[in-house]
């Protein structure tokens, strides 16, 4: 791919929200599993006294969006809509609400991953459909349970009309948008593209990973939203934009398992395949990688699949970091949240969350990695800025 | 760059199964709506719908494959094998990094969902059962496909709801053409499910019994589903292997209104440049189109805005536009892709597809609608109109193999 520059980054995470919050955050560190459990706020938890999830904790989009047209918006669209909102401030893209020229409401658009859509919007209305009547659905939350809405939002809200495009591959999905919007930079359709990705806690998605025994093998269910906004080098030149980082590679591959009756799969083929694709992209040798921020996540057979598949292409001295340890299983969002990670690492925050070998003292180079449960891994390789 | 072909295409439709059952159906303007069977929809004061009656997951899944998939994705695998047979492909041709699988979709396996949470509803969490919660997520179409088909590049889902299908297909067709693969299986699918079909009785979109697009009367939409899957390949891997290009995907235009999340905006603004940029990226004029495969599905907004968008596009050149939502409903994620298929029966054959149940003309959309019956011509180049929740718009161009310049004398903005 050819280069992209990153000039902001919108968060809204576990551990900070906005760039400089969570740099900050990123600087002092702790580990989800060295603080107490706190008690659950985005969603009536009351039935799972044991439950933790790492939330974007007192989250409150009245603060950043203003008090008008909150009230049918689900938790999913508003951690969105504000980190698409900081994300584009934080790049100078935006001031005051407005496009900064030569940035403009026509050549700016959205590309934004989620895993399983607004759990919370589709549980909602089937209750009302089940307990009460069909008849009584708020149609004003009906849109909600469409899996772009959230990215939609983001336009409606921020006025970002050159394209939207919502992808969805699971945990890879962060990643994926990445190559998305690679290519429609590539066929001249927007100057900037906020890029990432978001997933909201809810009880059903509590329940689900709680059903399926993940959170009690070693998974940290978390959420958020993280937008990097990414742009043509031409345009980050004619704005003078400060460039944070350069995203130049990206690959991703797909790996079935033999067993046909067989649905979750942690592939270290993919992910080998992926990390190699993503190097030939870039045109880099597995040398010049100073950091890999992986998945990892505490699930032991994807935990390992994805190490043997960083260390069959980087060698077993790599330095691999796991942000998931600090921000908790995020999904759709968890590719990007890596890349914020490494963003700031390349920033000079020190690295943090490491599970491997030694980070060097200045990162200039970092592959994210990214596996999904069904034999789907993607890549994607982040520089400093030239 | 490359050209890209369409060398396959599988239907899964309430006119038919197959490309020869849906191109007949089209051709005689058949209809699909009926009353709908697989939920009790007379509380709602809505019945019909273009539902599949005669679709068995069983005539076309493997038996592992039964048991792994919901509905949704039976009906993209059953479309996927019939669209490689109708491309003449092994699934030893497709196995490899450089097949990859997008697949558009609004919700997915939306019935995985309703019975998890309905079972949730009833009993608690005790009574999901565990099995079929990794059963559900968007993601999860087109990893089947590709576990079907050996696919081992990109496996993405777009769910880009009633426009899913041109992204998914336009997105497939960049793959090939920057390089990124030589063949890409691309659709899109969508069932037909009771949260859904309430939500659009609540936003008092849906039509009692019959769609009509551009028709003075109309009453809404009437909802429908399906699965549309085609095999796109570059032109050289279509020439390697001696396969026949029924049609060739010129270039897309994607914009968002950034206005309401449900409404189109009446200026039509959006809908007008993503033709446009159909147009550029295929490298031609508007004078080039002969036919416009209509977004139509039967609400007033959407119709005053698409007459408007055939008006600033065409001026007074009065170029045909037909719905096929007329005869299958709205197809939702499904829509873009099954009709794209019916773009590939009209460059084979010249057939535009009729708007049936089109009685009166609306005077406020001044367009040539293919009334009823449909109409043969020369056609070398249509455009797929498509919009969406979220205030997308999504225009595809495709064109008879060689009609359109080579994508690489294009001249783009690009970076």
């Amino acid at each position: 791919m050819q280069p992209r520059v990153v000039t902001g980054l919108g968060i809204c995470s576990a551990i900070g929200v906005g760039r400089e919050a969570f740099f900050r955050a990123l600087e002092k560190p702790t580990l989800l599993r060295d603080l107490p459990r706190q008690p659950v706020e985005s969603f009536d938890a009351s039935k799972y006294p044991d439950a933790a999830v790492a939330e974007v904790r007192d989250f409150d989009a009245a603060k950043y969006l203003g008090d008008k047209g909150l009230r049918t918006l689900d938790r999913l669209t508003k951690l969105l809509v504000v980190a698409t909102r900081l994300g584009a401030v934080d790049a100078g893209l935006k001031k005051d609400g407005t496009f900064v020229a030569p940035a403009s409401s026509e050549r700016v658009g959205v590309v934004c991953s989620n895993a399983y859509g607004s759990l919370e919007a589709i549980t909602e209305l089937d209750r009302v459909a089940k307990l009460e009547d069909a008849r009584y659905i708020n149609p004003a939350k009906f849109p909600n349970t469409v899996a772009n809405s959230a990215s939609g939002y983001a336009s409606i809200w921020e006025e970002m009309r050159a394209l939207n495009v919502a992808v969805s591959d699971g945990n890879c999905g962060a990643l994926d948008a990445v190559a998305c919007a690679d290519v429609h930079f590539g066929s001249g359709r927007a100057d900037a593209l906020l890029v990432g990705g978001a997933e909201a806690a809810s009880e059903a998605l509590f329940v689900a990973f709680h059903r399926l025994g993940m959170l009690e093998a070693g998974a940290a269910l978390g959420e958020g939203a993280a937008m990097l906004a990414l742009e043509t080098r031409e345009l980050a030149r004619r704005r003078g934009a400060r460039a944070l980082a350069e995203v130049v590679g990206f690959g991703t591959a797909f790996d079935a398992p033999e067993n046909e009756n067989q649905m979750i799969f942690a592939s270290t083929d993919a992910m080998s395949r992926a990390i190699r694709a993503c190097l030939d992209d870039a045109a880099m040798r597995p040398d010049e990688i100073d950091l890999v921020a992986s998945g990892v996540s505490g699930l032991k057979p994807f935990d390992s699949a994805e190490l043997g598949g960083i260390r069959a292409v980087l060698g077993d001295g790599a330095c691999i970091a796991a942000p998931k340890s600090l921000l908790g299983e995020t999904l759709g969002a968890g590719g990007a949240m890596s890349l914020a990670c490494v963003v700031g690492w390349i920033q000079g925050v020190a690295p943090a969350a490491i599970l491997a070998g030694e980070p060097r003292d200045r990162i200039r180079t970092a592959i994210v990695t990214s596996m999904g449960y069904y034999g789907n891994a993607s890549a994607v390789l982040v520089r400093a800025p030239t | 760059m490359r050209r890209v072909f369409i060398t396959g295409v599988g239907v899964v439709s309430s006119i038919g199964l197959g490309r020869k059952a849906f191109f007949d159906g089209l051709a005689r303007g058949a209809s699909g709506i009926s009353p709908v069977e697989s939920f009790d929809a007379a509380p709602l004061g809505r019945q019909f719908a273009g539902e599949i009656k005669d679709f068995r997951a069983e005539d076309h899944l493997t038996v592992a494959e039964q048991r792994r998939v919901g509905r949704c994705s039976a009906m993209s695998l059953a479309a996927m094998r019939m669209a490689l047979g109708d491309a003449g492909m092994a699934t030893d041709e497709l196995r490899g990094p450089r097949t990859s699988v997008v697949v558009g979709t609004t919700m997915g396996e939306a019935d995985v969902i309703a019975d998890l949470d309905h079972a949730w509803i009833a009993g608690g969490v005790r009574a999901m059962r565990r099995a079929m919660l990794p059963k559900y997520g968007s993601t999860l179409l087109p990893i089947h496909l590709a576990r079907a088909g050996g696919a081992q590049g990109m496996v993405l889902t777009m769910p880009a709801a009633c426009a899913a299908g041109n992204y998914a297909i336009g997105f497939a067709a960049d793959l090939i053409r920057s390089g990124r693969a030589d063949v890409v299986i691309a659709g899109a699918a969508e069932i037909l499910q009771e949260l859904q079909f309430s939500g659009f009785v609540r936003l008092a979109a849906m039509a009692p019994q019959r769609c009509q697009p551009f028709d003075l009367n109309r009453q809404g939409l009437i909802l429908g589903e399906g699965a549309g899957v085609l095999v796109l390949e570059s032109e050289d891997h279509a020439v390697r292997r001696n396969a026949t290009a029924q049609a060739e995907v010129g270039g897309y235009g994607l914009t968002c209104d950034g206005y309401h999340i449900t409404r189109p905006h009446p200026d039509a603004a959006g809908s007008v440049a993503a033709m446009r940029l159909a147009l550029e990226h295929s490298g031609i004029g508007a004078d080039m189109v002969d036919f416009v495969n209509a977004h139509g599905t039967g609400t007033r907004a959407n119709d005053l805005a698409e007459a408007k968008a055939m008006h600033d596009i065409f001026g007074d050149r009065r170029v045909p536009i037909s719905s096929v939502k007329s005869m299958i409903g709205h197809c939702m994620g499904a829509a873009s892709a099954l009709e794209a298929i019916s773009c590939v029966m009209t460059l084979e054959t010249g057939l535009l597809p009729p708007t049936i149940a089109f009685e009166t003309p609306d005077p406020e959309c001044d367009v040539d609608v293919v009334a009823n019956v449909a109409r043969r011509v020369k056609a070398d180049v249509v455009l797929n109109n498509s919009a969406a929740f979220g205030g997308y718009n999504a225009v595809a161009c495709f064109a008879k193999p060689g009609v359109l310049p080579h994508p690489a004398t294009l001249k783009r903005a690009a970076a």
